[in-house]
């Protein structure tokens, strides 16, 4: 009988879990009707790998970038070629000195809590900014931001500690520089520990939002500029590639949009259907090898040149990113401002390989496989990300090219972490490297070819000339003459291309995929911006 | 029964200690520097000062055996530190997304209870019948195919090919089928062939004769007493993989976009955020320790012959 009780309590107890399953799919049924199923035909649904965050301008993680770039605007537009267009600034003049940055705001502009754009808030944003200087260090401008002075209520002036040419292109950046409306700041103003709302200019507003499930966004009808076609946008969460694409071919999303956001072999299946519309973006950003001419045997250019030509990039790009990357021959590609066309490529030769290592005084006994001089082998070690899978093909693909040519290379995956550390504490010959991309680069990629804190300009201090291009990088930075800028730039280009402390191996690209009834689609210039504003559906 | 259950919940102690240990010692074999990460996660440009003031603030630059007793005060108080990437308590984080990952457990429980008691009860009356085949063959299923897999699979066909059920998310009763089907056939597999192998042996007993003899109906004999003293290893097996069953949600919720805590987690490692993954290996193995210990207790419930006090009894 007691048994027979105890059966029963059990039976009470799975029943009621079965219960409060049950009733939390109901209660999720009112709560989850949003779901991001929208039934205007003028929206559309696409998918990101992580939740949106807290959407605060001014900090970086968990936040995203894509939808940051929604809510909040930047006072310069980053456009095509690296052009810098007013947006919330509709003008500015730059004193002589290149110091003092004098910006008239654009008249009539509201956040979305109603207030007005005006100078006040404007230094008030970089005010908090600045209160955290340490975590905005890496961008250029808050580096030599020294105050922001109100002229009146749609005028003020940026004051630099020195002169620095990108500080506009730097203001264009998604976060931490974009504006927040009043209501947005908390009682204290320090943005750092989180903010009110997400209150933005943007075209954007969010309208409901279910943490790590979906956000939906709807258009700002206050919006000061040219409205978007569309009139809702739906974020859905999917952390999963794979799932991403299956949700895709079901229409469940419309769009697939970003970087790494589908494996290489999906694209191509969803390219080769037909039945949707694909495409890739210009170069986004450069994978290099990042060669350390510390490293004694790197230390000898021939050395450094004979890597270079000794491995087939054509075939290894191609074969590993199955055509999603572009075989690079500079370290900037022709997209971005001050690129170099001229810059000579060094191509695959394994015979002038072989000739570069023998002149090196790195001679291959017969019968041998590795170089060998004065008893030691010439034997590298290159590290990589071992979560990155492209890193780890590539790093494969190289030990063999380069064995041909006699050089033993081991490859070591490391935790990012540790790949960093040790990247930055120069124990390493080789290494994957990315420059930052647009509107970053190429003003951020030669500021750390100059400034220790990376281990990129500590990998080059071996080079002979390192302090004239330190001093070349530095005057190109502060130069307010556009002629000896570029003039600079190509120098700097240049050396790095010819010494080959830079292997370039593949252009970078967004991808996109979408619907057909998408019917027009653009890739911002800007890497961090979102795509919302240009598309149409048809309805 | 008192006694007994006193002594089990203090032996609870040192293993919960002992489970502490071995995370802190995996985290700081883990070539992962903590200040490192959290600077990289906040995307902070590590300069040494930065790094030194980090160490510091998490006490890094004490020594090992006061870091560990200072990591055992804080998880006792609950207290597993702020996430690196959103800053705000560990505490909260799986607050808001334990109950999605219960809902889960919870309903591929369900399932597979459902599917296995009878399956498992009628394979073994019905023994060598084309159901006992079909049921093996589920359990070989159920324990070789991989989870994400199956789940890639079932999306592939009920969801974009035949259109029955969402892709992913949660939201409806539908979203709870397929994600609840992956995490179930593992359990499946399990326990049908626990309760077929139990209700075989309880068949061979002398009760079961003595029934028949008595003139007892075949069904009432099945029912009321073979599969109701059957169905208790199942119980025990249920329990024990509890823990693991909420630990096994991580794949199938990033495969099905479900919004819970296993995800979170995932999430947690590639953002090297080590206090989430902190408490995760903490909580997994209380969750694995406590359920060892419900079921022990249920069963003692169950089974009065298993404590000394109840053995005299008997």
């Amino acid at each position: 009988m007691k048994i027979h009780n105890s059966k029963k309590n059990l039976f009470l107890a799975l029943a009621a879990c079965a219960a409060l399953t049950l009733s939390a799919c109901s209660d999720d049924n009112a709560a989850g009707s949003a779901d991001a199923e929208s039934d205007n035909p003028n929206s559309i649904t696409m998918s990101w790998p992580r939740d949106i965050g807290p959407m605060n301008p001014h900090v970086y993680n968990p936040s995203q970038l894509i939808t940051q770039s929604m809510i909040y605007e930047p006072l310069v537009s980053y456009e095509e070629g690296g052009e810098v267009k007013p947006h919330l600034a509709e003008s500015w003049t730059v004193s002589e000195d290149g110091r003092e940055y004098t910006f008239k705001l654009r008249e009539g502009v509201q956040f979305t809590d109603g207030s007005s754009l005006t100078s006040e808030v404007v230094k008030k944003n970089f005010d908090a900014v600045l209160a955290n200087k340490n975590s905005h260090s890496w961008l250029g401008v808050i580096n030599v931001l020294d105050k922001i002075e109100v002229v009146d209520e749609l005028t003020f002036k940026m004051v630099l500690t020195q002169a620095y040419y990108p500080a506009l292109q730097d203001l264009a950046v998604v976060r931490p520089v974009r504006m927040l409306g009043e209501a947005g700041f908390p009682e204290d103003g320090d943005t750092s520990k989180g903010i009110t709302e997400p209150v933005g200019t943007g075209p954007w507003v969010l309208d409901e939002y279910k943490t790590d499930e979906y956000a939906v966004f709807k258009r700002n009808p206050d919006y000061w500029g040219e409205s978007p076609e569309l009139e809702e946008v739906t974020i859905k969460i999917i952390p999963d590639a794979e799932t991403r694409v299956l949700a895709f071919e079901k229409g469940e999303l419309d769009l697939i949009y970003g970087e790494g956001v589908v494996s290489m072999d999906s694209f191509n299946y969803l390219k080769e259907t037909g039945e949707y519309t694909t495409d890739l973006s210009d170069p986004v950003a450069t994978r290099t090898m990042l060669v350390n001419s510390t490293s004694e045997k790197l230390s000898d250019l021939n050395v450094r040149l004979a890597l270079h030509h000794g491995f087939n990039k054509q075939a290894m790009v191609e074969g590993i990113t199955l055509g999603l990357e572009e075989k690079a021959d500079s370290i900037l590609s022709s997209n971005f401002p001050y690129a170099q066309e001229d810059i000579e490529a060094i191509e695959y030769d394994v015979e002038k390989a072989a000739s570069y290592l023998d002149e090196a005084g790195w001679k291959l006994e017969s019968g041998g496989a590795i170089r060998e001089k004065d008893g030691q082998p010439l034997e590298l070690e290159l590290i990589y990300d071992k979560t990155d899978p492209i890193q780890k093909a590539m790093a494969e693909t190289l030990q063999a090219e380069w064995s041909a040519i006699g050089v033993k290379l081991n490859i070591a995956g490391l935790e990012l972490t540790e790949q960093i550390e040790r990247r930055k504490e120069g124990n390493f010959d080789l290494d994957f490297w990315y420059n930052y991309g647009a509107p970053y680069d190429p003003h951020s990629m030669i500021n750390v070819v100059a400034e220790d804190g990376w281990g990129v300009a500590e990998a080059h201090s071996n080079l002979p000339m390192k302090t004239e291009l330190d001093e070349q990088v530095r005057e190109a930075l502060a130069s307010t003459d556009e002629t000896k800028r570029q003039e600079l730039y190509g120098t700097i280009l240049t050396t790095l291309q010819e010494q080959s402390v830079f292997i370039p191996i593949s252009y970078m690209k967004k991808t996109v995929a979408y619907q057909n009834d998408i019917e027009s689609f653009e890739f911002p210039a800007n890497r961090d911006e979102h795509p919302f504003n240009d598309i149409s559906v048809s309805k | 029964m008192v006694i007994y259950l006193i002594k089990r919940l203090f032996a609870v102690v040192p293993i919960i200690l002992f489970a502490i240990f071995l995370m802190f010692v995996l985290v700081r074999l883990s070539p992962v520097d903590p200040a490192q990460a959290y600077l990289a996660a906040s995307n902070i440009h590590p300069t040494e000062e930065l790094l030194a003031e980090k160490r510091q603030e998490f006490g890094l630059d004490r020594p090992l055996i006061v870091q560990y007793f200072q990591t055992v005060a804080d998880i006792v108080r609950f207290d597993f530190g702020n996430s690196y990437v959103t800053n705000t308590p560990v505490w909260q984080e799986i607050a808001t997304r334990l109950p999605a990952t219960l809902q889960l457990a919870f309903s591929s429980i369900l399932v597979a209870i459902i599917v296995s008691v009878p399956l498992g009860f009628l394979s073994a009356v019905y023994k060598n019948s084309w159901l006992d085949h079909f049921s093996r063959l589920l359990s070989y299923l159920g324990a070789s195919i991989p989870q994400f897999w199956l789940g890639y699979v079932l999306i592939f066909f009920f969801a974009v090919k035949l259109d029955l059920f969402p892709v992913e998310g949660r939201g409806t009763w539908q979203h709870f089928v397929l994600p609840s089907i992956t995490l179930s056939l593992a359990l499946i597999a399990i326990y049908t062939r626990l309760l077929r192998a139990s209700v075989l042996e309880e068949l061979e007993e002398t009760y079961v004769l003595y029934g028949r003899t008595r003139g007892l109906k075949e069904k009432g004999i099945m029912v009321k007493h073979v599969l109701r003293i059957s169905i208790s290893p199942m119980l025990t097996g249920l329990g024990m993989n509890l823990g693991k069953l909420l630990t096994g949600t991580i794949i199938v919720e990033q495969v099905f976009s479900w919004p819970g805590f296993g995800r979170f987690f995932i999430e947690a490692i590639f953002n090297r955020d080590i206090p989430v993954i902190q408490s995760y290996v903490v909580l997994a193995a209380c969750l694995f320790i406590v359920c060892n210990l419900i079921v022990d207790i249920i069963q003692l419930y169950l089974d009065p012959r298993i404590s000394r006090e109840g053995r005299t009894q008997f």
